[in-house]
Order: C-alpha cells, then sequence, then structure tokens
C-alpha cells in the first residue's frame, strides 16, 4: 500500500502538469489535440488525488491535515474539484490554465516533502478538527478560485477599455460570465468559511478544552468573513456589479494570504500545531 | 482527371462585369440542363456575387473548340464587353484544387467567408435535381464540403469579426452574457450602425430603440429591424435602462458628454454600458471611457478588431493549403483508381481468354487426372507474367489521374489491343 501511496504522490506532479499544458495549449495556441485532452485530464486528476487522499487517511490512520505538506496536497485537490465544479457548471474551460498553475505548485511543493506516518499530535486526532480544518481549507480553496476569476475580469476590462484585443480578449469568456464564476467561488468560500468558524468557536474548545477567542487567526479570519459579508450584501441588496464587486473580492482575498501565511508564521499560537 | 472549372470572379472581373454573369437559382437549371443534353457528362453551376464557377466534364469531342465562356456569355445575353479575358479555366487537379480553396474560404473576397458553402450546397443541389451531376461531381463536390468543414473546425479561418458591424456585435458579446435581457439605442440611420443594429438583433437582442432627428427615417428602420421609435429629443431620458448604444449621427459637437454619462451610470447602478460611437466627428464625449463600466468604442478600436482578424485569418491559410493538398491527393488516387481499374479488369480477362482458349485446344492430349494440373499451372503463369505490370500500375509514384497515368493506361491499352471489340 504505501508503496502505491509514493507511486501517486511520484505521478500526481506528473499529471498536474499535463493538464495545465493542455489547457495552456488550448488557451494560448488553440491547440485541437489540448483542446479534446484537458477536460478528461483533469477528469483523471481528481479521481486520482481523490483516491490517494482517501488511501493515505485509511493507511497512515487519519486525515492528511497533520502537516503543512499533507494540508498542500488536500488544498491542490480542493482548488481542482471546486475548479472542475465551476468548468462543469459554467460549460467553459478556457480558464482552467489560470487556476489549475496553483495546485500544481502546491501537489509538487507537498510531492516533494511530504513525510508518511509521522507521529500526530493528540489534538489533531479529532473528527470535530478534521471538519473544521476541512471546511476551512475548501473555504480557502474557493476564494482563491474566486481571485483568480477577479483577476482574470480585472485584465479583460483593462483589455476592453484600453481597445487591446490580444489573447486575452479572444479567449476568455465575457465578463459577465468571469463575474459570475469568481461569485459563485465566492458563495461557496464564505459558506465553507462560516461553517468553519461555526465549529471552530463553538464546538472545539467543548471538544479540546482549549478556548482560541484571542488567537490572532480568529481575527484575520473573522475580518475576511466580514469583508465577504459585505461584498455579498453589496451583491445582493445594493446592486453593486462589475469592477467594484470584483475588486472588493480580491481584497478579501489578500486579507485571507495573509491570514494563511503571515499570521499562521508569526503570530498565531493556537494555529500552530504543526 | 477529365474535370474542368470555367470560372469568373473578384480576382479577375470588376462587379460591373460579375454582375452581369450572376445566374439566380431559377436561371441555373434550365441553362444546366442544355449544358448538358449537348455538351457535357456532368456539370454543376455555382453562383454568388463575387463569383460564377462552372465545374463540368466534357462529352468527348462534343465541344469541337466551342468556348464554354461563350456559352455562359449567351446564357446571360451578357453584352460585349464580356471577354475571354475575363474568364479563368482550370483542368484536372488545378480545378480539384481551386473548388476545395472556394469551400475552404480562402479564395472569398473577405477571405474565411462562411456563406461560401452553403451557397455551394445549393449550387450542388440545384444541379442533382437536373440530373446534371454524376459519379465524379458528386465525389466532388462533398469532397468540397468536407474540405470546408475540416477548415472551420481545424483551423480559425472563420474566427473573429472582418467587419466593422460584426467587431461592434462581437464587443458587445464580450462584455455581456445574454443580449436577449439587453436593450440597445441606435442613435442615427447611418448604414454601419444600422448593419450592427442589425447583427446585435440577430443575436437575439432582448429589446431595440431607435431615435433619428427625422423621425421618418427611424420609423422605416423599425419597419426593417423591429423595435421601437424613441424622439431624437428624448433619447438621453432612456440611457439609465438601456445596455447597448449606437451612434452614429453628424453632429458639430458631442451629443454626450462626460458629465451626461457620469449622471446616467448614478441612475443605473453602475451597471455596465457598451457605448459605440461611429459617427466621424465622434459623437460621445471620449473622456466617459474613464467612468467605471463605461466601455466606449469608436470606429478606430472596430477597425483594429478588423485587422487583428483579417491578419489572424491569413495566418491560418498555410494550414488550409495542406489540408487542401491532402484532399486533392486523395481525391485524384480515387478518380485515378476509376480510370485504372477498368483497364486491369480488361488486361485480366483478355489474359483469361488466351489462356482458356489455348489450354481448351490442347488439353485432351492430357490424361484426366492431369488436366487439373494444366489448369492450374497455366493460370499461375498468367498470374505470374500480370503481377509486375499490375503492382506497378496501382503503385505508380505519379498522381493517379494525371496526364502521364493516362498515357501509360492508353499505351498499355493500345498494345494489348483492349479497345478493340474482338481479339485480333
Amino acid at each position: 500500500m504505501r508503496v502505491l501511496i509514493t507511486g501517486i504522490q511520484i505521478l500526481l506532479p506528473f499529471l498536474y502538469f499535463c493538464t495545465i499544458w493542455a489547457y495552456a495549449r488550448s488557451f494560448f495556441s488553440s491547440i485541437r489535440i489540448a483542446g479534446t485532452l484537458k477536460t478528461p485530464l483533469l477528469i483523471s486528476i481528481i479521481v486520482v488525488h481523490a483516491f490517494y487522499i482517501i488511501l493515505r487517511t485509511f493507511v497512515f490512520g487519519h486525515p492528511p491535515i497533520t502537516s503543512i505538506f499533507e494540508i498542500l496536497t488536500l488544498i491542490a485537490f480542493t482548488i481542482t474539484l471546486v475548479y472542475g465544479y465551476i468548468e462543469f457548471k459554467t460549460a467553459n474551460s478556457s480558464t482552467g490554465y489560470f487556476i489549475l498553475i496553483l495546485p500544481f505548485f502546491f501537489q509538487v511543493v507537498s510531492s516533494l516533502f511530504i513525510k508518511e506516518g509521522s507521529e500526530i499530535p493528540t489534538m489533531l486526532q479529532s473528527t470535530l478538527l478534521g471538519f473544521h480544518v476541512t471546511s476551512a481549507l475548501l473555504g480557502y480553496a474557493a476564494i482563491t478560485i474566486s481571485a483568480v476569476y477577479g483577476f482574470l475580469y480585472l485584465m479583460l476590462y483593462h483589455d476592453i477599455k484600453s481597445s487591446q484585443f490580444g489573447l486575452i480578449y479572444k479567449r476568455l469568456p465575457n465578463l459577465e460570465v468571469l463575474e459570475r464564476m469568481s461569485f459563485t467561488a465566492t458563495i461557496f468560500g464564505f459558506l465553507l468559511l462560516t461553517v468553519a468558524i461555526i465549529v471552530g468557536l463553538v464546538w472545539l474548545p467543548r471538544v479540546l478544552g482549549v478556548i482560541p477567542y484571542t488567537d490572532p487567526k480568529l481575527f484575520g479570519t473573522m475580518a475576511i468573513w466580514l469583508i465577504y459579508a459585505v461584498g455579498l450584501t453589496a451583491k445582493k441588496v445594493v446592486g453593486w456589479q462589475g469592477k467594484r464587486i470584483i475588486v472588493l473580492s480580491m481584497f478579501g482575498f489578500v486579507i485571507a494570504m495573509f491570514s494563511m501565511t503571515i499570521i499562521n508564521m508569526f503570530f498565531s499560537g493556537f494555529h500552530r500545531f504543526y | 482527371m477529365n474535370i474542368h472549372c470555367l470560372g469568373i470572379s473578384h480576382h479577375t472581373a470588376a462587379i460591373e462585369i460579375r454582375e452581369k454573369l450572376w445566374f439566380s437559382l431559377g436561371e441555373i437549371p434550365p441553362f444546366l440542363s442544355s449544358l448538358k443534353a449537348k455538351y457535357m457528362s456532368e456539370a454543376v453551376l455555382v453562383s454568388t456575387c463575387n463569383r460564377t464557377e462552372l465545374y463540368y466534364i466534357p462529352r468527348e469531342n462534343s465541344l469541337n473548340g466551342t468556348p464554354v465562356w461563350k456559352m455562359l456569355a449567351q446564357a446571360k445575353g451578357a453584352p460585349q464587353e464580356v471577354g475571354e479575358q475575363h474568364f479563368y479555366l482550370k483542368s484536372s487537379a488545378d480545378a480539384v484544387e481551386h473548388l476545395f480553396r472556394v469551400a475552404s474560404g480562402i479564395d472569398s473576397m473577405v477571405l474565411g467567408d462562411v456563406q461560401i458553402l452553403s451557397q455551394m450546397k445549393d449550387a450542388f443541389s440545384s444541379a442533382q435535381e437536373q440530373h446534371c451531376t454524376g459519379t465524379i461531381t458528386n465525389r466532388l463536390f462533398h469532397t468540397a464540403f468536407h474540405v470546408g468543414k475540416r477548415a472551420r473546425t481545424e483551423t480559425e479561418i472563420g474566427e473573429g469579426a472582418v467587419s466593422i458591424s460584426y467587431a461592434a456585435t462581437e464587443l458587445a458579446s464580450k462584455i455581456f452574457e445574454d443580449l436577449s435581457k439587453r436593450t440597445a439605442l441606435l442613435i442615427g440611420a447611418g448604414d454601419t450602425g444600422k448593419l450592427t443594429a442589425k447583427h446585435l438583433a440577430g443575436r437575439n437582442l432582448g429589446q431595440l430603440l431607435i431615435t433619428n432627428r427625422t423621425r421618418s427615417r427611424a420609423e422605416e428602420l423599425v419597419a426593417q429591424l423591429g423595435g421601437k421609435v424613441v424622439d431624437f429629443e428624448r433619447f438621453p431620458a432612456e440611457l439609465p435602462s438601456v445596455d447597448i448604444v449606437i451612434s452614429s449621427v453628424e453632429a458639430p459637437k458631442y451629443i454626450l458628454t462626460a458629465g451626461d454619462l457620469h449622471l446616467v451610470m448614478k441612475q443605473r447602478g453602475n451597471r455596465p454600458l457598451f457605448l459605440i460611437d461611429i459617427g466621424v466627428p465622434r459623437n460621445i464625449d471620449p473622456a466617459a471611457n474613464r467612468i467605471g463600466n463605461v466601455f466606449l468604442h469608436d470606429i478606430d478600436a472596430l477597425n483594429q478588431i478588423v485587422d487583428q482578424n483579417l491578419a489572424h485569418r491569413k495566418e491560418e491559410i498555410p494550414k488550409i493549403e495542406q489540408i487542401i493538398r491532402e484532399e486533392t491527393g486523395e481525391f485524384s488516387a480515387w478518380v485515378g483508381g476509376l480510370e485504372i481499374n477498368p483497364t486491369i479488369q480488361q488486361l485480366r480477362d483478355h489474359f483469361e481468354l488466351i489462356r482458356q482458349e489455348e489450354v481448351g485446344k490442347h488439353l485432351h492430349h492430357f490424361t484426366a487426372d492431369k488436366r487439373e494440373e494444366v489448369e492450374l499451372l497455366t493460370k499461375r503463369i498468367v498470374n505470374k507474367l500480370l503481377h509486375t505490370p499490375m503492382v506497378t500500375l496501382k503503385s505508380t509514384d505519379e498522381p493517379a489521374g494525371t496526364e502521364d497515368t493516362r498515357a501509360k493506361l492508353s499505351m498499355l491499352r493500345h498494345l494489348f489491343g483492349l479497345d478493340k471489340k474482338s481479339r485480333p
């Protein structure tokens, strides 16, 4: 079984590479074979990666959330999965390259440094914690995708405004579709982050006996949640559209990245368990 | 390959000459039938606004030097100024290749024109109904349709707008997902504006409003394109509910200033607004493009899209020429097969007849148990004698259907007397 896990660990970066190659060739050079192959490759990655995560969970007896490199493979998988859902829902596969490049890098780093069956801290053995971490990661994956679509929106917006009719103009879907893709991902992200926060704040202290109310990460996460809550209200209630709502969504993403990296590394005690 | 193409097109004649030789769908059937009755075994006439081309296979010795272009000119009662210099005549593989170039859109006046293929299909159906097509033209035109399809699916020859009005429509669909939920306002009744509104309407536009200083012209346009007339003085009041504005009026100063549009954007809750200014001098203050969610484009921007798309289509030509080479090669091989196979069969029959005659004469010299062996032995000898020439004929390096192959076949038929009714 461990040989199989190692095999998939090596295989996954190659599969990701082939997939982003197909998406890139299809976007930048309209190569027909790349266009035909890209979606089957994406499906195969989702299947292989899901199998890899399930296999690891059974063989090592815990979900892959006990080290940063385990979490990276989980993030890679969730981004790919959420992107797969968006591609299926919008029937538009032209933006895959810009999204899948992220899980490719995450998976390369994970495959290079991930260790097998390291010792698991006691606190990570809680099922609720697994639920909290998984929903938080899925939420971050969704807002990452939302930000990438936001970025693509801004590029196309700029190109149309300044009459630059190059590849971005030719190949990307229209502004409204990009806005909708970004919005769909934001809704996902917001709901999942809400779940993660509720589990984190209400149930985890009961299970773990630790009250993390002073954790700086908590403030970061609440700030992210508030920005998205304001954005969603502005869109749904006030009727904000276009560039303004996209900029707000990207601001939320920047704060989320700040929370994930800087706060985690330097300030957070509670969230530094690996 | 005895296929010919006689034609006149934008490459060889001006519109004044081409229009004299344009055949309507009603004129084609009687003309083709008369050609078929006298001169041609198969014929298809393709006539569009940019070309009139006759693809035909002449009956042997039927034309006797009669120029086919004169038949076309006479059929249309064309005047003296239509002359031989306006026509081109292509034969064999050149005619086939030319048809494939036409089908793929690379011979069109507007490079990559998508209409030509359906016009060719109509022309072919018309010829078929008159029983003017045959084995060769059937295959030729179906291959041409296949080439056209390959050109459109395997290359980007038909991609991107190549006219101002299409470029404006393409831009609109880069901003809005679903035009059926959008309203467009056409200001002025100029040709380009009208065409743009027509293309937008063709993309299932939700509603079209038309305004013009002379109300009657706006009403005429509404009668043609559908929609609703708006009084010229009142059009600014419609802007908050309009998503696309096409402006092409002659006005000494801007009819919409940046200040006007600031206000409009507030009233419309900052929803995206696409403005196409094709007026010269410009109708809309260029500073309006600095307002968020306002997309203002003038004639230069639209021309830029057209030029880029045309340049891109040109880059696709080598890919299409490769497709044409492949398909012409395959078609020529098929036609070659049509010419070679009957000769091979006749040669086999000829040898078999000799064998049977000679064996028949001498078979009584052999005992009954040896006769079967004699049959087998003589058959084997004949097969071995024929093997090399047959293989050489079938696998000749020259493209089948060429003059050279035909000369070889002719020599073979002459040497063995295959064209004579009975063996000497």
